[in-house]
């Protein structure tokens, strides 16, 4: 059956008119967490400590209300982007394995080369694949062997390019492995580790990285602004109700001039600090507003590690390189998006790769059969059609 | 010249009245409209001449969103050489040959799917040409710009013949279309002007 639109329609309306309600509601949360963020953006030192026990943005040497414009960005620098997407295993296919596709683009400031577009991927099947410690390989394992896969993909690139060159990696997304939420001390640890020691890699290869991640929803700083309200003690933050515990930190820095960053701050995930920190690449986070002069906001959150962070001209450079590949499309880089097209699989990629699959089976002798399940959603999907 | 020098592109889709192949923008030698191209048959030793009557880009919303932009260099770099833009080669047939003997007809069957398309070297094009049956093919196919077309397959015709050669060519081009067009004095006009540039 088709899906039956006209049943949606009265609740499509009612959705519509209480999201523009909202959305007005939420502009006045936001004028009260602006006036928060002057009000107090001297009391970092003193709701650093509290800010951590509150899940809340963890302030730095900066006041919150700082605001840094566009530094000058560099003549001739290397970006270098790259994504991933994935294949999950399915347990009623031909086979039961999965695809990790990781898409880079190399894009080299000041010159006439041309950019390098490729895309890694890779297949697991074996094993040691598709188990990892006895548990089968899919949603969040797989997520986290995509994060590892990206940033593998960045560390390898970085440690190609000369030792002496102007060099950026930026992952679409985190740095920080929130796929490891919930899973045992012990695994966080050992997946953990594998990333950052990735990130060493590229810091020894003279690079710089960072993350970027598009209209966030995360809160911290609204949550960092509420704890601030009352003085940073954690008791009285925990029994009140705060107004602003819904509002995404981007809507409060949508004020950001055109190419300006906010405030560097750190994360407080219990992951950054249990892994991150004690390597030295605790993340930091700072809102930038990507868009050109004139253009609507477009707030980003950039993510860095300790490294960059606390390092003036790394930390420029970022801010610069991400601002100017943005200004490429005009509001979002350039490089990010080739990269998500160079690892997007399709849908006739993937039915080509089934085939092959499928071929190579039948090739080494073996009987290679759908589940009657999948077998009869092949039948029933290919085109919803209704005679009536 | 090599074949593969020669190779324009892999067919897309087709049909005994003619075909599309796709092929990257890098490539040098997209062959130009009204030039003469050749496929494999599905028999072996067999194959499909046709003339190229349309070269097109298809469209891209992430290149729409550049125009008007000033852009890198890079940038455009980019697009042309890394993203698959598909340039379609659009194909007329006039003609197969089964071993060595060339027939100016629709061919039996149609090229396959990913098969090469090449452009025929000028030798093939003077065999091919010997005969000027496939005028009256050129003349029935309404979904291509028939008089264009024609004209510039005879220019095509006549650049891959010795240059003392040429006149007659045309001369002898030039009276197949007056017996064609005898009804039509105005179209043949037309045509014979398009082959005084050649």
């Amino acid at each position: 059956m088709t899906l039956e639109l006209s049943r949606l329609a009265g609740q499509v309306r009612v959705m519509g008119q209480q999201l523009a309600t909202r959305e007005r509601e939420y502009a006045d949360l936001v004028a009260q967490a602006r006036e928060w963020l002057t009000q107090y953006a001297d009391r970092g030192e003193a709701l650093r400590h509290p800010a951590r026990g509150f899940h809340a943005a963890i302030p730095t040497g900066e006041p919150l209300d700082a605001e840094f414009p566009l530094p000058a960005i560099p003549e001739r620098f290397t970006f270098i982007a790259a994504d991933g997407t994935e294949i999950q295993p399915d347990s009623h296919e031909i086979a039961y394995y999965y695809l990790i596709n990781v898409g880079y683009l190399v894009y080299r400031h000041g010159s006439d080369q041309t950019p390098e577009a490729h895309s890694l991927p890779t297949i697991g099947y074996a094993e040691d694949d598709i188990y990892d410690r006895s548990r089968l390989v899919s949603g969040n394992l797989l997520d986290i062997k995509r994060d590892l896969a990206e940033i593998t993909a960045l560390a390898d690139l970085c440690a190609a390019e000369p030792s002496d060159a102007v060099t950026i990696a930026v992952v679409d997304g985190t740095l920080i492995m929130w796929t490891l939420a919930g899973a045992s001390p012990d695994y966080q640890r050992e997946k953990a580790q594998v990333y950052i020691q990735q990130l060493e890699h590229i810091r020894d290869s003279g690079a710089v990285v960072a993350a970027f991640i598009s209209r966030p929803r995360r809160g911290e700083v609204a949550r960092l602004l509420y704890l601030a309200s009352v003085d940073g003690d954690l008791k009285q933050a925990d029994e009140e109700r705060n107004p602003l515990r819904h509002l995404a930190d981007y809507a409060v820095f949508e004020m950001l001039a055109p190419g300006a960053r906010s405030a560097l701050f750190a994360s407080p995930s219990s992951i950054n600090y249990d892994y991150y920190e004690k390597e030295g690449h605790t993340i930091h986070f700072f809102y930038l507003n990507v868009a050109e002069e004139g253009g609507a906001p477009a707030i980003a959150r950039i993510e860095v590690p300790a490294w960059v962070a606390e390092d003036a001209d790394r930390l420029a450079l970022v801010h610069g390189a991400i601002v100017a590949q943005a200004r490429i499309t005009g509001d979002y880089p350039y490089a990010l998006i080739r990269a998500d097209e160079l690892a997007f699989i399709s849908g006739p990629e993937r039915e080509a790769l089934e085939d092959m699959v499928i071929a190579s089976l039948v090739r080494a002798g073996m009987h290679a059969a759908l589940s009657p399940k999948k077998y009869y959603k092949t039948l029933t999907r290919q085109g919803k059609r209704k005679f009536r | 010249m090599s074949e593969n020098r020669l190779q324009v592109g892999r067919v897309l889709r087709a049909g005994v009245q003619g075909f599309v192949v796709g092929c990257e923008l890098k490539q040098p030698d997209i062959p130009p409209f009204g030039s003469f191209v050749r496929a494999s048959g599905i028999t072996p030793g067999s194959a499909i001449y046709g003339l190229v009557y349309n070269v097109s880009l298809e469209d891209d919303l992430f290149a729409r969103h550049f125009v008007g932009r000033d852009i890198d260099d890079a940038v455009i770099k980019d697009e042309r050489e890394n993203r698959q833009v598909p340039v379609e080669v659009s194909i007329l047939a006039v003609g197969c040959a089964e071993g060595k003997i060339l027939r100016q007809c629709l061919p039996p069957h149609p090229p396959v799917t990913l098969d090469w398309l090449y452009q025929c070297a000028d030798e093939e094009v003077r065999a091919f040409t010997a005969r000027l049956d496939y005028f009256r093919l050129v003349l029935d196919a309404r979904q291509t710009p028939v008089d264009e077309l024609l004209a510039a397959s005879i220019r095509a015709a006549a650049a891959a013949r010795p240059e003392e050669e040429r006149e007659m060519f045309l001369v002898g081009a030039g009276r197949e279309l007056a017996r064609l067009l005898a009804g039509d004095p105005l179209r043949l006009e037309g045509l014979l002007r398009r082959l005084q540039t050649a």
